[in-house]
């Protein structure tokens, strides 16, 4: 049953709209609207477990006394502080979330609160480590060590270049180059990889209709 | 919007067919059409200047049926009548009513750019309902708010949804030819066909990779993506995680799975436990070893990279899909020291796996993991067969290249031929 | 240890603060580097600069505040030329964060401090003029103004809500929203985040449909801006354009070659082109945060190539291309 059922569901809802696609008339339709409405309720649900987990996991640290079991407070009191705001005090969410919309800076929300000083600052720090990164990457990887790494080391120089306003003074024909090769070559081997990702998509779609492909179960699929 | 100009061509052709067919010859349907006087469509429409003041009003309203849709539209047409030579002449104002019923709903104004047509349905406030019969009037419209109104006419045709949407043909026989192929491969591999898969490295370095850790006795880290489970490259992903849980589970190595989406966290949760179930030790399964992290990207990243400065583990995978956060997982796990194997179909991503990590697994040969670690006859089919549709697209590109040198020697066309054939108009 | 071998196995924190420094100076000496906009960027351009107030736009803060830097300045750019040319914008986002993210930017644009703000003009304030039956764009600014209402120097003009712009937010499963935004918008956002009724709302009286949008230009940070190119464009023929970020951009050159997406501006570049623009046109009266950061890109980028040199050069002065392997596997 554990097994058999999901796998029904599965080759059922499947094949049922793959057909559907072809077929626009109203009960097709009425079919579609009546998934795009359960789709959301069933994510819903899911994140009630994954609540669950951190919960879980970072309680059991606490108790443990696990190392840096500290940090676990900083982990379960947002997770469970917003939603309480949320709940008993549903302007804190909002506050002055819009200065623009006659909103206050001054009366923020505890929501709008943590989102501009924590959130903002600490998401936006994570995403510049890349500049970082792509500099140290590139110092270690980058190296001319046979005919082909030569064309893209200097293709990959070329783009550089002509994506910044300073290759253009350093040569007027960099920003034509780099676009040149961004719109050609670039997309050229592009779609190769796409095709092949698109036909492995196909069949391993395929695969799990059909129930060849049963690893998406969980430990139900063996 | 351009390419919806061949069907909205077609829906006119169709329109002014049954028109003309109409003139020739009414058929039986003209019988019931009902024709109201002027005076009758007063009582709903104020305002209203009438053909008595001299001037014509528009004419010839035929109504057809909005192909290939839910029945939730119809089309409408007219002839103009002397406003297009008036200057204050804005557009025209669509009327219809349900017969039986006295009061017209307005239901479109057509700007003057428009034309004389008009699709009925498109406002979520009017909807067409399939089966119903409608009455339509047209009225030229003036700057002022005056209106010279049509006759009304009864729709020749009501709303109905299609069982096939024949501009789909195309989807349908590409779905064919290619589903076919990798079904054909499918069961002639079941038959006993012979079929070679070359060897991928990052696939054989898993087994070495979680050597590695048990030798230095630390943990492996398994990163499935930051994707959902309808992403095919997690589904991938987490049949590699089933084949190295049981590995690690046999040689007793700690494993960490963070996970970002909560239906993908409960499935490696499961397949975790069933590796070591196989492995005969389900008592090592460490519930706490599977866990959700958050589903904020960099939120996620940042977690995952603390967990790698804090752990320091040996191995460290990246099997899923993965964005921008991909150069930031890899390269502190380099910082770190670990081994790191990546396989992502996210192809921008993919520069930075190969330039950090020490096996990548380019696009699709994420996908060929579950057929290469199983070697069940029927994925290695669909291995062969997704081949055999690359044969076809290279068929299709080569003849596509010698079309257009053809093209461009002897000045002909012929390329458009082979896009008009592989290509598909926006078709809802 | 040979120099050169050294030189390879310089440690990484060097090439970090080499890097914070390039991004820190060129905000204290500016170059004003002059930006040529792409063909990719003045196609967008030029699509709103044919768009009218009679048309309406959609503008999809589909990304979280980890690309900010890049996309913000993008949606920004693009909010303000409609604002300019009284075009009607939709405000969606994808992503939660992203909902906070558009308001940012709205915050920015009416930032009264600024050479170039808006005066945002609620719901609720010009309730008196839509109860005399004006909604259209010229009726509401002529009343307004009749009113005793005067814009400040550096103002640009009004942006009334209802009539110019409904922030309406998000939504969880994007994707679906967008699909039933294709009947009507207001089956998905029945108010918009301030709880006005849509269905009230001028601009959502001519504009009740995707059907009847004329352009949805997607800043994202993820494969966000794919949902309004599947769901959009391909069901019902929505014009679509992208602002990405830089690292994503070389992916969805496809989609232009395609005819799918009438253009893309790709990462800071882009929408740096897209201010240069503006203020070729006096849309704005001072270049915007993309262009400024130009400069830091420009320094970075010859830093990076400086350090790829320099790193061959050790490697082959170092005679390491004969050897196998170098210390971390390279």
């Amino acid at each position: 049953m554990k097994r058999s059922v999901p796998l029904a569901i599965v080759m059922v809802g499947g094949i049922l709209f793959m057909i559907q696609y072809f077929i626009p008339h109203q009960h097709s339709q009425t079919l579609f609207d009546y998934y795009t409405e359960w789709a959301p309720i069933v994510g819903a649900f899911a994140l009630v477990l994954g609540v669950g987990s951190l919960t879980r996991l970072h309680s059991h640290k606490i108790k443990r006394k696990a190392k840096n079991w500290q940090y676990s407070y900083a982990v379960l009191i947002p997770l469970f502080g917003i939603p309480f705001f949320a709940l008993i005090m549903p302007q804190s969410l909002g506050g002055g979330m819009m200065e623009s919309m006659g909103g206050d800076r001054l009366t923020q929300g505890v929501f709008d609160f943590a989102y501009m000083n924590i959130q903002v600052p600490i998401q936006a720090t994570m995403f510049s480590l890349l500049a970082f990164y792509i500099a140290s990457a590139a110092f270690r990887a980058f190296r001319a060590k046979s005919a082909l790494a030569t064309v893209l080391l200097f293709a990959a120089i070329v783009v550089m270049l002509g994506q910044v306003p300073i290759g253009e003074l350093i040569g007027k024909w960099f920003p034509k180059v780099g676009l040149w090769i961004l719109r050609y070559p670039n997309l050229g081997a592009k779609r190769a990889i796409g095709l092949g990702v698109g036909f492995g998509v196909l069949a391993t779609q395929l695969k799990i209709i059909f129930g060849v492909e049963r690893n998406w179960l969980g430990g139900a699929g063996e | 919007m351009l390419k919806r100009v061949p069907a909205m061509l077609f829906a006119l052709l169709l329109a002014t067919g049954f028109a003309w067919a109409q003139a020739e010859d009414p058929p039986p349907a003209a019988d019931s059409e009902e024709t109201l006087s002027a005076e009758e469509s007063e009582i709903a429409i104020d305002a209203a200047v009438f053909p008595g003041d001299g001037m014509i009003a528009p004419s010839n309203i035929v109504v057809s049926d909005w192909p290939n849709d839910a029945g939730d539209a119809l089309l409408v047409t007219f002839d103009p009548g002397s406003e297009t030579e008036n200057d204050s002449f804005i557009g025209y104002t669509i009327y219809r009513r349900i017969q039986g019923t006295e009061e017209f709903q307005k239901v479109g104004l057509t700007e003057l750019n428009e034309g004389t047509s008009f699709v009925d349905g498109y406002d979520p406030d009017f909807v067409v309902e399939p089966g119903v019969q409608y009455e339509y009037m047209v009225a030229a419209t003036y700057l002022s708010g005056a209106e010279v109104s049509s006759e009304v006419t009864v729709a020749q045709e009501v709303a109905s949804g299609q069982l096939y949407h024949s501009g789909k043909t195309r989807v349908l026989l590409g779905c064919i030819i290619f589903l076919g192929l990798i079904l054909f491969y499918f069961y002639a591999a079941q038959r006993g066909v012979e079929m070679y898969l070359r060897p991928i490295a990052g696939i054989e370095a898993i087994d070495e990779a979680i050597g590695r850790a048990t030798e230095m006795g630390k943990p492996i880290l398994y990163v499935p993506g930051l994707s959902t489970i309808s992403d095919v490259a997690t589904i991938a992903s987490i049949t590699i995680l089933g084949r190295v849980a049981k590995k690690v589970a046999e040689y007793g190595t700690p494993l960490l799975v963070p996970n970002r989406d909560p239906i993908v966290y409960t499935i490696a949760e499961e397949t975790v436990k069933q590796g070591y179930m196989e492995a005969g030790r389900p008592d090592a399964f460490d519930k706490d070893s599977v866990f959700f992290l958050t589903q904020s990207q960099f939120a996620f990243v940042a977690g995952v990279n603390g967990i790698m400065m804090r752990e320091k583990p040996a191995t460290n995978f990246y099997l899923g899909m993965f964005w921008a956060e991909s150069l930031i997982l890899a390269e502190t796990g380099s910082l770190s020291g670990a081994i790191q194997i990546a396989g992502t179909d996210a192809v921008t991503q993919l520069p930075f796996f190969i330039t950090t990590c020490d096996y990548t697994l380019i696009g699709e040969e994420l996908y060929a993991a579950s057929a290469y670690l199983g070697r069940e006859p029927k994925q290695l089919g669909s291995i062969k067969g997704q081949d055999a549709c690359k044969g076809i697209i290279m068929a299709i590109i080569t003849l596509g290249l010698l079309l257009s040198l053809t093209d461009l020697i002897a000045g002909t066309e012929t390329l458009n031929w082979l896009k008009n054939i592989v290509t598909m108009p926006v078709v809802d | 240890m040979s120099i050169w071998e050294k030189m390879l196995n310089l440690d990484r924190r060097w090439i970090f603060l080499l890097i914070g420094i390039a991004c820190v100076v060129p905000f204290f000496t500016p170059l004003g580097l002059p930006i040529l906009p792409s063909q990719e960027v003045v196609s967008i351009y030029d699509y709103m600069e044919n768009l009218t107030t009679d048309n309406a736009i959609f503008v999809g803060f589909d990304f979280d505040p980890g690309t900010a830097a890049e996309n913000m300045p993008m949606g920004v750019a693009v909010l303000r030329h409609a604002f300019a040319r009284h075009i009607p914008v939709f405000i969606t986002a994808y992503g939660p964060l992203g909902q906070g993210m558009a308001a940012m930017a709205l915050d920015e644009i009416t930032d009264e401090e600024s050479d170039d703000y808006y005066v945002y003009v609620n719901w609720e304030d010009w309730a008196s003029i839509r109860e005399q039956g004006i909604t259209d764009r010229a009726g509401i600014e002529e009343a307004w103004i009749a009113a005793g209402n005067t814009l400040s120097e550096n103002a640009h003009g009004w942006v009334f809500e209802g009539r110019d712009v409904a922030f309406l937010g998000y939504l969880p499963y994007f994707h679906l929203v967008i699909l039933g935004m294709s009947s009507s918008i207001a089956s998905q956002y029945p108010t918009d985040i301030g709880g006005t009724p849509l269905e009230e709302m001028p601009m959502y009286q001519e504009h009740k449909s995707l059907r009847d949008i004329d352009l949805a230009v997607t800043t994202a940070g993820s494969s966000a801006c794919v949902a309004w190119i599947t769901y959009g464009r391909e069901k019902i023929g929505l014009p679509v354009a992208f602002g990405v970020t830089a690292v994503m951009a070389t992916d969805y050159y496809i989609y232009i070659q395609s005819g799918q997406i009438i253009g893309q501006m790709g990462g800071l570049r882009g929408a740096a082109e897209y201010e240069t623009l503006l203020l070729r046109d006096g849309y704005t009266k001072s270049p915007g945060k993309a262009f400024v950061g130009m400069d830091v890109q420009s320094i970075a980028h010859l830093l990076i190539i400086f350090l790829v040199v320099l790193g061959n050069i050790a490697f082959f002065a170092g005679g390491f291309n004969k050897k196998t392997k170098l210390k971390g596997r390279r």
